[in-house]
This record gives C-alpha cells, sequence and structure tokens, in this order.
C-alpha cells in the first residue's frame, strides 16, 4: 500500500487499513515509546492510546507537512514523554549520570531484550562516544535537544550536529543489521 | 544560501523528532518544496529513523492488539459489499443463503463490543463504590487512631504529674490531716484527706468520699490558722484518691472544706461546711 491510499484509507475508516497500518508500523512505533518508557506495561497502555490517538486525528495529519512516520513518530514520541513527565519520574531519571544510564541498559529489564540480540548493540557501537550520548538522551530518555544543551552545557549547534552526525552514521550502517 | 550547509546543519533531524518551533518547521518545509536536495534527504533521514525504529523494536503484545482494534471497533465503517452478485439468482434457494450472509460479523461485533462496554461501565461503578466505602473506613480509622492518640498524651500527661507528685510526697515531710463530715449535717460520710508539708509549705488534697455538685457550686478548702480561715483552693470531687495539688500553706491548726459558689469565695459560708480535720501536732 503506497503512503497515499494508507491516508486514503485510515480517512475512511476502512478496518483493512488500520490492519495494514498496524502490521507494518506498530513494532517501529512500539519500539518509540519503549525507548522512552521502560516499563512493558506502562509502554503498552501509551501505545493503545497513541495508535487510536493516530487513527482518529488523522484527520488533521497534513501532508504537507511531513511525511506519515513521521507524524505518527511524533504522537507516539509525545504520548510518552507526556506520560513520563506525568508520572514524575522523569525527573529521577534525568538526574541519573550517564553511567548509572548507559549501565541501566544492561540491568533494566525490558531495554535489554530489544537493545540485545538485534545487533542494535553493534549498531550503537559505531558511534563515537558523543554520539553515542546523544542518541541515549533524545532517543531513549525522552530529551529535547534544547534540554540537553541546557543540562549538560553544550552548545545548541553542537547538540545539532552531534545529532546530525549520530543519525548518518545509524543511516549508514542500518542495513548491515 | 549553501543547501549542503543546511543540510549539515541538523535542522533536519530535529525536525523529524517534532523539536523545531513552528516558524522553522515552516521554514524546513518551504526549503523542501524548493530544493530536491533537501526533500531527499528528508525522505532518507525518515527511512533510516523508521528502520532504525523497526530493527530495535520487538512487537506489542496480541492482547494490546486485541485491545485496540476493540476499542476501534465501532469505529469502521461497515465495508462494501464487493462481490459482484449476480442480478438474476438461477434458482430459488439463493435468497435464503444471501440472508444469512447479511448478517455480516460486524453485527456481532459490534454486539460484543457493546456487552463488554455495559459489563466494563457496571465494573467501574461497582470498584468505585467499593473504592469509595474503603476510603471512608480509612478516614474513619485515621479519626479513630488520632482520638486514640490524643487519649494517650492525656494519659501520659496525667501519669507524669502523678509521678512528680508522688515522688514529692515520698520525698517531703508531709503530715495527713484527715477531714471528716460525721459532725456536720452537709455530708454525713464525706471523707477527705490533706497532705501537708509545713516546711516546703505544700499543700495536696485526697478526696475519699464527697458528693459531687451542681454546676454553679464548688468544693472550697480552707487553712485555718492564726489569722483566721485562708482559701487555698477548690477542690475537685470527682478526681478520687489522686493527689490536687493546693495553694501553700506555711502555718494551719486546722483544714476545712466548704460548699462556695462557682469559683469559690473570700471568707467560707460557714453554714455550708462539709468536712474538718485538725492537724495533730
Amino acid at each position: 500500500m503506497q503512503e497515499e491510499e494508507i491516508i486514503a484509507g485510515l480517512r475512511g475508516q476502512d478496518r483493512k487499513t488500520v490492519e495494514y497500518l498496524y502490521e507494518k508500523y506498530s513494532r517501529a512505533l512500539f519500539a518509540v515509546i519503549c525507548r522512552i518508557i521502560s516499563d512493558q506495561d506502562i509502554a503498552e497502555e501509551v501505545f493503545h492510546d497513541a495508535f487510536i490517538k493516530i487513527t482518529r486525528k488523522i484527520n488533521s495529519y497534513d501532508e504537507s507537512k511531513g511525511r506519515l512516520y513521521t507524524w505518527m513518530a511524533n504522537i507516539c514520541r509525545n504520548s510518552a514523554i507526556d506520560k513520563l513527565r506525568s508520572k514524575e519520574i522523569s525527573q529521577s531519571g534525568k538526574t541519573n549520570t550517564i553511567d548509572d544510564f548507559v549501565y541501566g541498559l544492561e540491568s533494566q529489564s525490558g531495554t535489554q531484550e530489544h537493545v540485545d540480540g538485534i545487533g542494535v548493540r553493534e549498531l550503537m557501537s559505531q558511534l563515537n562516544e558523543d554520539q553515542k550520548f546523544i542518541i541515549e538522551y533524545i532517543y531513549f530518555k525522552g530529551y529535547t535537544h534544547s534540554e540537553i544543551s541546557e543540562e549538560f552545557d553544550i552548545p545548541l549547534g553542537t547538540v545539532k550536529s552531534r545529532v546530525r552526525a549520530a543519525l548518518q552514521v545509524l543511516k549508514k550502517n542500518i542495513d548491515s543489521i | 544560501m549553501n543547501i549542503q550547509d543546511y543540510i549539515e546543519s541538523g535542522k533536519l533531524e530535529l525536525f523529524l523528532l517534532g523539536e523545531l518551533g513552528e516558524r522553522e518547521r515552516e521554514e524546513v518545509l518551504t526549503l523542501a518544496k524548493t530544493y530536491p536536495e533537501i526533500q531527499q534527504e528528508l525522505e532518507a533521514l525518515e527511512e533510516a529513523m523508521f528502520a532504525f525504529d523497526q530493527a530495535t523494536g520487538k512487537n506489542p503484545s496480541q492482547e494490546i492488539k486485541k485491545k485496540i482494534f476493540a476499542s476501534l471497533e465501532d469505529e469502521f465503517k461497515p465495508e462494501q459489499p464487493t462481490s459482484k452478485e449476480s442480478p438474476t439468482p438461477s434458482s430459488g434457494a439463493a435468497p435464503s443463503e444471501t440472508k444469512v450472509v447479511k448478517i455480516s460479523p460486524w453485527k456481532s461485533f459490534a454486539i460484543a463490543a457493546s456487552l463488554v462496554a455495559i459489563l466494563t461501565s457496571a465494573a467501574a461503578i461497582y470498584f468505585a463504590g467499593k473504592f469509595y466505602d474503603t476510603e471512608e473506613k480509612f478516614v474513619a480509622l485515621l479519626q479513630d487512631q488520632q482520638v486514640m492518640a490524643d487519649n494517650l498524651n492525656q494519659v501520659k500527661l496525667q501519669y507524669e504529674e502523678t509521678d512528680s507528685r508522688l515522688d514529692r510526697l515520698v520525698a517531703g515531710e508531709f503530715k495527713r490531716v484527715e477531714m471528716k463530715g460525721e459532725s456536720f449535717p452537709m455530708q454525713k460520710d464525706a471523707k477527705v484527706d490533706v497532705f501537708w508539708d509545713s516546711n516546703a509549705q505544700e499543700v495536696f488534697v485526697a478526696v475519699n468520699r464527697l458528693n459531687s455538685l451542681s454546676a454553679e457550686f464548688d468544693y472550697q478548702l480552707w487553712a485555718i490558722g492564726k489569722d483566721g480561715p485562708v482559701g487555698i483552693g477548690l477542690v475537685n470531687p470527682g478526681e478520687k484518691f489522686t493527689l490536687q495539688q493546693m495553694q501553700a500553706v506555711a502555718e494551719a491548726g486546722a483544714f476545712a472544706i466548704t460548699i462556695e459558689p462557682k469559683g469559690g469565695s473570700k471568707s467560707p459560708t460557714l453554714d455550708k461546711l462539709v468536712v474538718l480535720g485538725e492537724v495533730v501536732a
């Protein structure tokens, strides 16, 4: 199904299209949420709400403002961040040192399962320390670039270029996993 | 402007992460329309992000999928009849068959979904009721606990007071003066003890038997010395067999209790004398 067909089907409230959307994107969208929320049950709850929001808000989606996946991923990402902040676990999360976090990656249940095994660890190992740090904070902890800049005293421009560099590396290596 | 520099700036990534403000978003969109390189880069980056998400993720559980589709069930449009029915059924058996087909599954799903909804609401109401019950009980328990804590505090204070009085009683040189009501008309069987340490000038009263009074009267204790009776405090008839401390007295030949108007009087009302006891030298 082409993107236009999916969008048209979603707007027509067509069951088959929603099923197709689910098959194609649920894994990736769920991953976006799981990076930010480590608790499996809460992550699924957020995913449930976010997916329903996607199908209901499809009429407010504007193709000229970005592609479908980006729009959906942002809904999931924002829902997860909202949940995280509403639970007030973000505060404790954000005071963790990087070491705690990297160490936490190994030990926290849930995160390890999908970080391990699929070769993402190898993928992440392609990044240098700075890039890894940025990816961990933006992808795994739900920070915005300006929050990183403020909290770790890194100039905004540097944060931006590191995000860029990290994603370039991931882009190049994504096919190898 | 240099397209490559713009691409390198990292703005496109932030655009995809939803982190740009309205103005910068518009800027990226406009430029993407103008410069195909930027559009291509955006698409490639989105592909990479999707691939990254797909690779790092795991599938959500089957239960959550069921839940999502159950939640959406009512919103799906019934499917268009796609089968091209033959316009002229050749045999008479067809109509009854088509009827069976027409009770399409979405109806039973809808019924099932509304049943689930009704059951869920009932359960929600039931549990809400339970919750409020439990909360009320909890609040009541908290109040009980507060009352008990207050009582305990009072008892503790009383105990400490009594303990310190007992200490003083044991340590001091107290004389016991028995006051009796036998020779007076008021309360024949009244009996109150005074404990007096003339050196320390301390006086305690212990009620043994004393009738209670109506609210407008008090018992008043008098120390009778050379200068006549001196009021040294009000006696509480309710506090039996405990030591009630009175005002200091240095010199007295006898102690007596009279009934006085609430708050006590300057001089005793002698016709309401209840008990009297002389100090044994």
